[in-house]
């Protein structure tokens, strides 16, 4: 359904973007971006990773100084400095990292920060706008006195939205708003955002769900290499066009030739491995040898299955049996000592140990097989630390600096690393493996993942990159909304994963 | 998606320094200006001291640092794992001379026993609450304090708890002019030190305390080694209070005076990060005795012990904003 | 006063502990033998003005999600300087006083706000420093008050069961509950103990406030030792760690949370006078001392159970499991 949003008027101009550009270190991230939104718009802007969204939002909201190009706010070039400032002019943000604090209540929350709000609290005023705005987002279920830690993610995101609201911004930019949320709650948003435009604000919408964005926006501008490809009214497209723009002239590759199961080796079952509220029934044989990559965006699930595996969701549920023995998935260190190695998708604060060297980093999970009795033997040390660093590809001399004055790239190769050539581990899961790696880190990274997987290693990773899935993926499933959708076995292509992955089941 | 948008997402993610720079080599950062300046005036100050470069004087700083010296080691260990701090010491420290008064009759070595589990039980319940379960180590230490405070109190009847036989007398003699406590302090340093750098356990320490999540996600026994930190905290608490018995002879409920805050003044001044992750027990003995000499110092100067104490307060700011300001300049 | 207004844990937790703690003092006679007096209220407020200052002044520092072990060094400094300089002019000595506090307070604000260290080794630093400036001010002994009248009149009686230094207490707790509650200030104080990211992202002014909020509980607890130095006529260098843990426990039963972002002025009233009120208990009932050290231990120790996150998870867990095993 493409109805464009009510009462709007096309004539006047709310938000020009004219030129923008960023870099960082010399790179480009953003070439240049220009496009406009009409006041009671709904505009979408979409572009694979890495196309510049994050960056062309940080510098909307006020984040980021472009290095060129302006913004134009209803006729008047604005200078956002910080987010303040582009409070101020009218520009409010809601993105993926709240800005609510749980241990206060809704309408504290909404007058959190607020600039225009009286120093002394004028609570029956305060409480009865809270309780307008809420209602005009179709809210009346939320009570302004309710503390936030009672209400869950979605109506967090929801309660963060009004607060833009709150704020009188002539332009609300909404980062993936969402992505977390379940299909009510969407809805909820949607109906929030359609509201937002009646009232004649500009509304930019950032999302990856393609079937969303041409429901909701009345017109979608696409980012691709950090230019703006075009603005296009969404009446006069579908999701596979979409897709195609964003994507560029290659709309997918084949798979990597099939292999065959390697007769040595570890499977990995998994049946009805459930976590509440994130994950539904998801079960599957894997084999070593062979690849498995789980594709989804974030909040589909696929993550949820790794973290399970590797015992982070305590309230999990199933069954997981590696090489005939159960595993114990719901204690991390019990899931470990079964065979289970784990690389999260934050390597900075759930990964790696930024304040120690790349050598402690290293042998960080393997110390008991460094000695006996307890004691840890700096010759047998110094041996593993030279040789993981040989097979992870990081250079010698840099052993001993702390792990974070490393690239990115690098940091990434000594948390894979830290998991390989151990005895003891059996299966790999690597959620987003190359994330924040450069393009030679990731055909590092891939190579020592392919050889795991030859050498036996069950290997299963969590990735939302096109390229890596169809590059790795010897098996992949594409999963959305906590649920698989799709299985392809060598007859993946770009624009069917990512059909899979922002559109979901036929219907639903 | 390109390889160009993977470089400009790689680009656009990168933070800290660039692969070929290093914070540690160049311009010298501010902390190392301050240590090159105030270490020098330290040292010339002590040297000019009337008494202070004699044999007794520095038997008497190494004597004054032991008691402290050997609670704040295992303090370290605590400290290093990442559970801060512990406010019930002197209590422990309080209810094992007890203990181990009243058990004089067993003999020493028996006694002894008793004290040391008493201790390492009772430090490693706590660090199980807090490893296991993620307490709060602030106000589970101030429950353990009452409890442990109470008992002290009830055991002894609020009277002095006096020994039945002469046993322990043994510890308080002296051997080459110093105590027996400076000689366990040095072990138990070389103990704890051997242990946080040579062991798989004290490895994990460290682990643990610099990054809890990342090593719960590692697999590591974060439970275990928080409780294996706590108990050797435990039985260093419980070597305090042996020997404060024995100095003594009785062992009333206030016995272990400010022996909480002196441990982790000690640990602090060693340049150990309340926030965990860093620091060695030779540091903390280095702190210790870097307390004595200074109070020595002020004591041949004739200064009374409010200035002691006031210059001690000053040491462990200073030291503790170095600290903090070398770890945060060389993360970024 | 309707049952979700009072479920929310900051105020449940005051509410009963204070309500558990009088039934227990109006049951008092049962166990010493003898009706319960005026005096009895009175002392037990006494009791209250003695640690209600250094209760609301670590309160607020926790409220910010901070910790100001410091407040008993500030006391013990109130207590010295008023002494010595009240001699004459009480207020003034009072005025000296919460000057001393407030400079010491904003100090280790701008330490802890600027260079973002953690408060609690800044605050211990400032302790011990502070316990010997009041060494060296009183030469190690007790300094005697002189000013007989002052010392009577801030403990006379007020109606019966008040005195001058507890309504001075109590006009605090309700002067901070106005603040707090009636502006902006409140939600602000409790968002950076809650999540101090999300603040500045909101864009409240973090710096500033951890300043504010460690000069208010130095001035705080410079005020309380200026008023006790003059009831007892003499200042007391070294008051040991005891005022600040019974002030902790006040405090966490006034519903402030260790993790920051819970709490109000009036819970840490209701907590302060809970903690009063036993100690009082304690004294006419001659229960023998250690078991209100048992009681406070019991009493920290369910409360420690229900905040540890490890606790939480294995509720959770043995909820799923139970689900699994129902489908």
């Amino acid at each position: 359904m493409n109805a464009p949003s009510t009462g709007q008027t096309r004539g006047r101009v709310q938000v020009r973007v004219e030129g923008l550009a960023r870099a960082f270190n010399g790179i480009p991230a953003v070439r240049e971006a220009s496009f406009t939104v009409g006041a009671g718009e709904i505009h979408g802007l979409c572009g694979h990773n890495g196309a510049g969204k994050s960056t062309v939002v940080k510098m909307l909201s006020g984040q980021l100084p472009p290095d060129r190009g302006r913004i134009v706010l209803d006729g008047e070039a604005v200078e956002l400095g910080s987010r303040q400032a582009a409070q101020r002019k009218g520009v409010a943000l809601v993105d993926q990292e709240l800005s609510v604090v749980p241990a206060l209540t809704v309408l504290e929350n909404m007058l959190l920060g607020d600039i225009d709000v009286p120093f002394v609290n004028h609570r029956r005023r305060a409480t009865a706008r809270a309780r307008q705005i809420l209602d005009g987002m179709g809210l009346e279920r939320i009570s302004p006195d309710q503390p936030l830690s009672a209400l869950s993610i979605g109506e967090r995101q929801l309660v963060e939205i009004a607060k833009a609201l709150s704020q009188n911004a002539r332009l609300v930019i909404l980062d993936e708003p969402t992505a977390t949320l379940s299909d009510v709650e969407s809805a909820h948003v949607f109906a929030a955002i359609r509201r937002i435009a009646a009232t004649g604000r500009a509304v930019i919408f950032v999302s990856h769900r393609l079937s969303e964005v041409l429901e909701l926006c009345d017109s979608v501008t696409v980012l691709r290499d950090g230019r703006t490809v075009g603005t296009t009214p969404t009446k006069d497209l579908s999701v596979d066009e979409l897709i195609v723009r964003m994507l560029g002239e290659a709309p997918g590759r084949l798979a990597a030739a099939e292999r065959p199961d390697a007769d040595l080796g570890h499977a990995l079952r998994i049946a009805e491995l459930r976590v509440p509220g994130r994950l539904a029934d998801f079960s599957l044989t894997a084999p070593a040898g062979r690849i498995h990559a789980l594709a989804g965006q974030l909040g589909s699930g696929a993550s949820d299955v790794l973290r399970a595996l590797a015992g982070l969701h305590p309230t999990a549920t199933g069954t997981v049996v590696l090489n005939d023995r159960a595993v114990p998935f719901r204690d991390p260190v019990r899931a470990a000592r079964s065979g289970v190695g784990f690389v999260s998708n934050d390597r900075k604060s759930e990964g790696l140990f930024l304040g120690r060297s790349v050598a402690w980093n290293l042998v960080a999970t393997r110390l008991p097989s460094l000695g006996r009795g307890g004691v840890v033997r700096p010759r047998r040390e110094q041996d593993a630390v030279r040789s993981l660093a040989e097979l992870a590809g990081l250079p010698q001399p840099r052993l001993g600096e702390p792990v974070a004055a490393l690239s990115g790239g690098n940091q990434q190769k000594a948390f894979v690393g830290r998991c390989l050539g151990r005895p003891d581990v059996f299966a790999l899961l690597l959620d987003e493996p190359t994330r924040g790696v450069d393009v030679g880190g990731r055909a590092a990274i891939h190579r020592l993942l392919r050889e795991a997987a030859d050498a036996g290693l069950v290997v299963m990773i969590a990735s939302t990159e096109l390229e890596e899935l169809l590059e790795l993926g010897d098996v992949i499933i594409t999963m959305r909304d906590g649920r698989v959708v799709g299985r392809y076995e060598g007859d993946a292509n770009g624009s069917r994963l990512m059909r899979d992955m922002t559109h979901g089941v036929e219907g639903a | 998606m390109t390889t160009a948008d993977r470089t400009r997402e790689a680009a656009a993610n990168a933070s800290g320094p660039q692969p070929s720079a290093s914070p540690a080599r160049g311009r010298p950062t501010p902390f190392a200006i301050a240590l090159a300046v105030l270490v020098p005036l330290f040292v010339v100050l002590a040297v000019t001291t009337d008494r202070f470069l004699s044999l007794d004087n520095a038997r008497a700083i190494l004597a004054s640092a032991a008691f402290v010296g050997i609670t704040a080691v295992g303090a370290t260990l605590v400290m290093v794992a990442g559970s801060a701090v512990s406010l019930a010491t002197s209590q422990t420290a309080t209810v094992v001379a007890m203990a181990f008064l009243a058990t004089q009759q067993l003999g020493l070595a028996t006694a002894l026993l008793i004290a040391l589990a008493c201790g390492i039980a009772l430090c490693a319940v706590q660090g199980a609450v807090i490893g296991f379960w993620g307490a709060n180590p602030i106000v589970l230490t101030i429950a353990a304090g009452f409890a442990i405070g109470g008992a002290a109190t009830w055991f002894s009847g609020g009277t002095p708890v006096y020994p039945d036989a002469r046993g322990f007398e043994t510890l308080n003699s002296t051997w080459l002019g110093l105590p027996i406590a400076v000689y366990v302090l040095l072990l138990v340093t070389v103990v704890a030190q051997w242990t946080l750098r040579r062991t798989t356990a004290g490895r994990q320490m460290y682990l643990v305390g610099e990054n809890r999540a990342a090593a719960r996600a590692a697999g590591l026994p974060v439970g275990r080694v928080t409780v294996v930190a706590w108990a050797f905290f435990g039985a260093c608490t419980a070597l305090t209070g042996v020997f404060l018995a024995s100095f003594n002879t009785s062992a009333t409920v206030t016995l272990g005076g400010t022996l909480t805050l002196d441990a982790i003044a000690a640990v602090l001044v060693g340049g150990t990060a309340i926030a965990g992750g860093r620091g060695s027990a030779l540091q903390t003995l280095g702190g210790a005795v870097v307390i004595s000499v200074l109070s020595d110092v002020l004591l041949l100067r004739g200064f009374s012990t409010g200035t002691q104490t006031l210059v001690k307060g000053v040491l462990v700011l200073a030291v503790v904003v170095a600290v903090h300001l070398r770890s945060a300049g060389s993360r970024r | 006063m309707n049952r979700r207004w009072l479920s929310r844990p900051d105020r449940l937790m005051p509410a009963s502990s204070l309500l558990i703690v009088l039934a227990a003092f109006a049951a008092s006679p049962l166990v010493s033998g003898r009706p319960l007096e005026l005096f009895d209220a009175y002392n037990a407020l006494q009791g209250f003005a003695q640690l209600g200052l250094l209760a609301l002044a670590i309160g607020i520092t926790m409220i910010a999600g901070e910790f100001d072990l410091s407040v008993v060094g500030t006391y013990a400094l109130g207590s010295m300087v008023a002494v010595s300089t009240g001699a004459t002019h009480p207020a003034l000595g009072v005025l000296a006083a919460v000057a001393a506090g407030a400079a010491v307070g904003a100090a280790q604000g701008g330490l802890i706000a600027r260079l973002r260290i953690p408060s609690m080794p800044v605050t211990l630093a400032t302790y011990i420093a502070l316990l010997g400036l009041t060494y060296v001010m009183s030469g190690g002994l007790s300094k005697t008050y002189p000013n007989s009248d002052a010392t009577l009149w801030v403990d006379q009686t007020v109606a019966g069961i008040f005195s001058p230094r507890s309504l001075l207490t109590l006009a605090a707790f309700l002067a901070a509950a106005a603040v707090l509650g009636c502006t902006r200030l409140g939600r602000e104080l409790r968002a950076i103990g809650g999540d101090r990211r999300a603040s500045r992202v909101a864009g409240v002014q973090v710096d500033r406030h951890l300043v504010a909020v460690f000069t208010t509980s130095g001035t705080l607890a410079a005020l309380g030792g200026a008023l006790l130095g003059y009831s007892y006529a003499s200042a007391n260098p070294d008051p040991g760690l005891q005022p600040l843990i019974l002030a902790a426990v006040a405090a966490l039963l006034g519903g402030v949370s260790l993790a920051g972002g819970r709490g109000t002025p009036l819970g840490l009233l209701a907590g302060t006078l809970s903690v009063a009120l036993l100690a009082q208990i304690v004294a006419t009932t001659a229960l023998p001392d250690f078991s209100t050290q048992l009681l406070y231990a019991a009493l920290l120790g369910v409360i420690v159970a229900i905040e540890s996150p490890g606790l939480r998870q294995l509720v959770d867990r043995i909820r799923a499991h139970r689900l699994e095993r129902l489908s």
